[in-house]
């Protein structure tokens, strides 16, 4: 090993983007290649895939009409209902599942703490977010040639995938931030699981003029024809981006200080 | 090596880290470690060394006190005071999947280093630590010296000022262990060190300073050679030639002197220990007169245990015996 002292020392310009641009293509990569993300895609593509063609037999065979927008509301309404607890599972391990050695080898290097953050929260909405939109844009078209519906709308559908989307920003913001704020993997999951669901359901149990996920995912369907108020939506869409923002920056500076 | 500005490379004050109110990791740390310095780290297992380093990389944070690394004060977001430290932990954990080389390139990154730097930068270290033909096979299957060198590798990409190695050759055959040490020797050339380890006889070989901690408090700061000379020289063992009634006379003589604790022979060996408060040039002396007397020829003298580890071992003695003045520093 003595020729390592042979190799000239150089003096080069540090980028300063590159460590949260490496962390955010190694946490892609390897988030792309877990068995949970694995699951996930194979069971909501099986569901979307399986529901469609249900529907698709039940109308050609039994006469069973249901609109292509009720079909693509159902779908992202329990989808996601479903979903929701991988979603959890993927997000909420994030960084508290990389505590100890894993952590040491990366964070010792020449990374704040905020850009790692910022690469795994980042990372972690682009592969949610990209799937969400690539599997109900296929089943939006694929809605729209099998039951042969006019019903369904461009800008209708665009928004509804906003509307969850928005959502879903919220679900993953929650638990990459409770997961930094977490030691145990298990118990980062069983919290933020626990406040998905509960709030979600306390939500609902408010006045209507309260937004809630259950309401705005009820009234999906509507949204598809192209029937709503896009001052409402637009509405409960910032309220979740803001909600998800401040969730970021409480996770991102508990993170900064903290022992890891 | 690049400039220092407060002219020390690490520096710390009062340094304690108490884990959740429960455990107290380390005790009121104040050290000053100049540029060149190869820094041995020494303490039983929990005497807070791990605890030291994290504290030094800012991946914990201090309870009270401060660490400043180039005259600039540490913080788990100082990443650009990172680019200049080079770390081994001490069990170096790797990502599944990955050959050395997009660890490296990966590592690389983390250090902002743009591609035109990284890449020649990761092939040339990777020919340094004879990890060319395993450098597209999978790190998982890698064995113990195989992964110590590419931590090597890995704690060397930045060209870091400042090296900080946990315990660098645990785990290592003898060949990997006396190569690391050479490596160690070369790098310190024009690097700092901080080499944290149980091997004394490692740490005696390769650092010129010493860093003792005993139960989270820094009990030595300062030369090896110094710490070397606190040792009590009280055991000795000749080895003897002559005729054996001799011998026995002479055993006997020094056996009736209460200037010693222990005597013993064993085939021609003779194994002294001295009482702790005599000089022991006066007890050395007394024990040549008497083989001479005898007519018993030595042939050779050692000072019996290894000189850091036996310094080492008498610090921490001589600290568990303070007792209760050890929370007073004018006792001390």
């Amino acid at each position: 090993m003595d020729a390592i002292t042979a190799i000239a020392p150089t003096r080069v310009r540090i980028n300063r983007l590159l460590p949260y641009w490496a962390v955010f293509q190694a946490d892609l990569k390897a988030t792309f290649n877990s068995w949970i993300y694995r699951v996930w895609l194979l069971l909501s593509l099986g569901v979307l895939v399986g529901y469609l063609l249900y529907r698709f037999g039940a109308r050609h065979i039994a006469g069973m009409i249901q609109s292509a927008p009720d079909t693509m509301g159902d779908l992202m309404h329990w989808v996601i209902y479903g979903s929701l607890t991988l979603i959890i599972a993927i997000t909420a391990g994030a960084i508290c599942s990389e505590r100890g050695s894993m952590a040491d080898s990366i964070l010792c290097r020449g990374i704040s703490r905020y850009q790692y953050f910022l690469g795994k929260w980042h990372a972690r909405l682009v592969l949610i977010l990209g799937t969400f939109f690539v599997k109900n844009i296929l089943a939006m078209i694929g809605a729209y040639f099998l039951l042969h519906s006019e019903a369904i709308t461009i800008h209708g559908s665009l928004v509804a995938m906003l509307v969850v989307a928005s959502m879903l920003v919220f679900v993953i913001t929650f638990g990459v931030s409770v997961s930094a704020m977490s030691s145990n993997t298990l118990v980062s999951i069983a919290v933020v699981w626990m406040t998905i669901y509960g709030g979600g359901f306390l939500l609902a149990q408010l006045p209507s003029i309260i937004p809630s996920p259950e309401r705005a995912l009820q009234a999906l369907p509507n949204v598809i024809k192209g029937f709503y108020d896009w001052n409402a939506l637009s509405r409960t869409m910032l309220i979740s981006l803001g909600v998800s923002l401040g969730t970021a920056m409480v996770g991102m500076f508990y993170f900064a200080r903290r022992d890891v | 090596m690049a400039e220092i500005s407060s002219g020390l490379v690490v520096e710390t004050d009062q340094l304690t880290k108490i884990y959740q109110n429960r455990q107290i990791a380390l005790n009121d740390v104040t050290l000053k470690l100049e540029p060149g310095s190869v820094l041995g780290l020494l303490g039983h297992n929990g005497a807070g060394k791990t605890t030291l380093l994290r504290l030094i990389l800012g991946l914990h944070c201090p309870t009270a006190g401060w660490v400043r690394l180039f005259g600039q004060k540490m913080t788990p977001n100082a990443a650009s005071l990172r680019c200049r430290i080079g770390y081994i932990p001490t069990n170096p954990q790797f990502p599944s999947g990955m050959t050395p080389i997009t660890y490296l390139d990966y590592i690389a990154r983390l250090f902002g280093l743009p591609a035109e730097a990284r890449k020649p930068r990761l092939a040339s270290l990777i020919r340094a630590v004879d990890l060319l033909g395993a450098s597209g096979d999978r790190i998982e299957n890698f064995s113990n010296g195989m992964i110590a060198r590419l931590a090597v590798a890995t704690s060397l990409i930045n060209e870091p000022d400042l090296l900080i190695w946990d315990e660098p050759t645990l785990g290592l055959d003898p060949e990997a262990r006396r190569s690391m040490l050479e490596l160690i020797k070369t790098l310190a050339r024009d690097k700092t060190l901080i080499i944290a380890s149980h091997n004394l006889s490692d740490i005696d070989e390769v650092c010129n300073h010493a860093a003792v901690l005993s139960h989270g408090h820094l009990i030595y700061f300062g030369s090896l050679q110094d710490l070397k000379g606190r040792m009590k020289r009280n055991h000795y063992e000749f080895e003897l030639e002559g005729d054996q009634k001799a011998i026995t006379r002479a055993l006997q003589a020094l056996k009736g002197m209460s200037d010693f604790k222990f005597v013993n022979l064993k085939q021609r060996r003779l194994e002294i220990r001295m009482s702790e408060e005599i000089n022991n040039t006066n007890a050395l002396a007394n024990i040549f007169m008497t083989f001479a007397d005898s007519k018993v020829t030595v042939i050779s003298i050692r000072s019996v245990g290894m000189q850091t580890e036996q310094a080492f071992l008498d610090l921490v003695e001589e600290e568990a015996s303070r007792g209760f003045t050890r929370a007073y520093k004018n006792a001390a």
